[in-house]
């Protein structure tokens, strides 16, 4: 599958993924209002904590999903067209592996923490202007941009899976906010920067 | 002192009527003229209305300072003097409030404000062309919000009145010089302002959401259009105000987590319909960015901007949830 379909068909999955945790919050938002109308203190009963559990396991295999798609959205920029669906299975492979032996959080965080390694290495052969970093996109400003959000978006989703009750969980919520936020400015306006001075497109 | 705040609340009052009252008159004239020119399609129309928008705008910047000038008197005039006896229990010993810009009903006066300045920038830009009916159809909705805010959420009406209960409550317990009763209001109100009105995030959190809405306002009204002709300037107008709203929507929307755990600690806040609310509004604006990397394959553009309505119509439904359902971020919480 050439590059470019397979960037075509990861946004379509990832869009769809996108909808069906919107409907799930949908779902959660009727639930709440038929679950107050029957108990209005039903907040302060067990009822809420299975509230959260339930929300919490729908969720989980979407989120599981959209990191699919970043597993291989990731891995793309630096793994060749040919190896990427072979790295990508074994990833998954050991992540489903991990799921069976140590629970659905370690096997989370593993594959969070390859994805975030994977990453590091693509912003750092990025900013370095490696040739063997890929993008659809030529502007250097808007490649920094795109590697910043996807290493926030991936050390977002591992502060709150792996350092929830840590107490680290807060700063690192900070500094995933500003790779997030970095990124996106960074991608939305694209600049080319020069030595003193900087071109817009 | 008591005296001070209530001149000042009459003052901020009778200046923000007439000035209410000039946006209702121009609001029902623009929507006039919007409607003229999307039928008609006269170039005349479409000169006063750009002229129109501007006065528009410039009527809610002045209500706006009115507000400032009605906030800072707050300010100044109400200090909260913690009593003796509850220094042991309090970390501070007065207090004022610092009452943002956007709360109770002048919330949806700053969001307008906002949408204002944004159409007014639209306006500035592109101005009232046949190729891209972008303003009238803008200034429909501005006209809208201009005449839901006169009949419903006036904010020169009844100035801020819950802040202002909160004040009576203060200086009716210290009148009744019971100290159980000085206590009590002193512990709720020492609440209210450490976590809500004076906190860090109250002054971001709320008007960076509320610019996010404003500027994706102007991305609904051209995702609307965009369906009617697929003209590919309302797809960079929708996309450039979308790129804005996403950044302050992601922005705003993040920064209130930590003072979600702060502030509510062992309240039941998640998955609340609201956070609920806003997570799938962020999803769908999420999805309407993605989709719009491939808006020329095919009938891609037609799926955009549908997407970029439904974004709308949830950022609706989100604002609307702290007034139709139960939960933490609710005023209809019993």
């Amino acid at each position: 599958m050439r590059i470019r379909s397979l960037d075509y068909h990861l946004i379509i999955i990832t869009a769809s993924i996108l909808f069906a945790i919107g409907f799930i919050c949908l779902f959660g938002i009727a639930y709440y209002n038929y679950a107050d109308a029957a108990d209005s203190f039903w907040t302060q009963t067990v009822k809420y904590t299975d509230y959260i559990n339930l929300m919490n396991s729908l969720v989980y295999p979407f989120l599981v999903a959209l990191l699919v798609t970043l597993g291989i959205c990731i891995p793309k920029r630096i793994v060749p067209d040919r190896l990427l669906v072979k790295v990508s299975i074994i990833i998954f492979a050991i992540t489903a592996v991990l799921a069976v032996i140590s629970g659905i959080q370690t096997s989370l965080g593993f594959i969070l923490a390859v994805m975030m390694g994977i990453q590091t290495a693509v912003l750092l052969l990025t900013i370095k202007k490696s040739a063997s970093v890929r993008f659809e996109f030529r502007e250097f400003s808007a490649k920094v941009g795109s590697s910043l959000l996807h290493l926030g978006v991936v050390v977002f989703i591992f502060d709150f899976v792996n350092l929830y009750e840590q107490s680290i969980h807060i700063p690192v919520f900070w500094l995933s906010t500003l790779l997030i936020i970095g990124g996106i400015v960074m991608s939305f306006y694209p600049m080319n920067f020069k030595i003193g001075s900087y071109k817009r497109n | 002192m008591l005296s001070d705040y209530i001149a000042a609340r009459e003052t901020a009052r009778s200046i923000g009527a007439p000035i209410m009252t000039y946006i209702f008159i121009v609001s029902l004239i623009i929507a006039a003229l919007s409607v003229f020119y999307l039928t008609k399609r006269d170039e005349k129309f479409g000169k006063y209305l750009n002229r129109l928008i501007y006065i528009d705008t410039l009527l809610f910047v002045l209500g706006f300072l009115a507000l400032i000038w009605f906030h800072l008197k707050i300010y100044q005039t109400v200090v909260i003097e913690y009593p003796e006896f509850l220094r042991y229990y309090l970390p501070v010993t007065q207090a004022r409030f610092a009452v943002p810009l956007w709360i109770e009903n002048e919330k949806m006066y700053f969001w307008t404000l906002c949408i204002s300045l944004f159409t007014s920038f639209v306006s500035f830009k592109y101005g009232c062309s046949r190729e891209k009916p972008i303003l009238p159809f803008l200034g429909i909705m501005l006209a809208l919000f201009g005449i839901i805010i006169f009949f419903f959420t006036n904010p020169f009406d009844h100035p801020l009145p819950i802040v202002d209960r909160e004040i009576s409550s203060w200086y009716a317990a210290l009148a009744s010089g019971h100290p159980d009763i000085i206590a009590q209001t002193s512990m709720q109100l020492y609440g209210r302002i450490t976590y809500y009105y004076n906190s860090t995030y109250m002054w971001t959190h709320p008007p960076m959401l509320f610019i996010a809405y404003a500027s994706l306002a102007v991305t609904f009204a051209a995702c609307v259009l965009m369906l009617f002709n697929g003209s590919r300037e309302l797809d960079k107008i929708a996309y450039s105000y979308a790129k804005v709203g996403y950044i302050f929507l992601t922005a705003g929307m993040l920064i209130g987590y930590p003072w979600a755990v702060e502030a509510w600690k062992d309240q039941p806040w998640w998955w609340d319909p609201k956070i609920n609310g806003a997570i799938m509004m962020w999803l769908l604006y999420s999805a309407y960015l993605h989709t719009r990397i491939y808006i020329r394959k095919g009938r891609m553009w037609h799926t955009t901007a549908l997407i970029g309505i439904g974004c709308f119509v949830s950022l609706i439904f989100t604002y609307l949830l702290t007034y139709l359902m139960p939960g933490i971020h609710s005023v209809v919480q019993p």
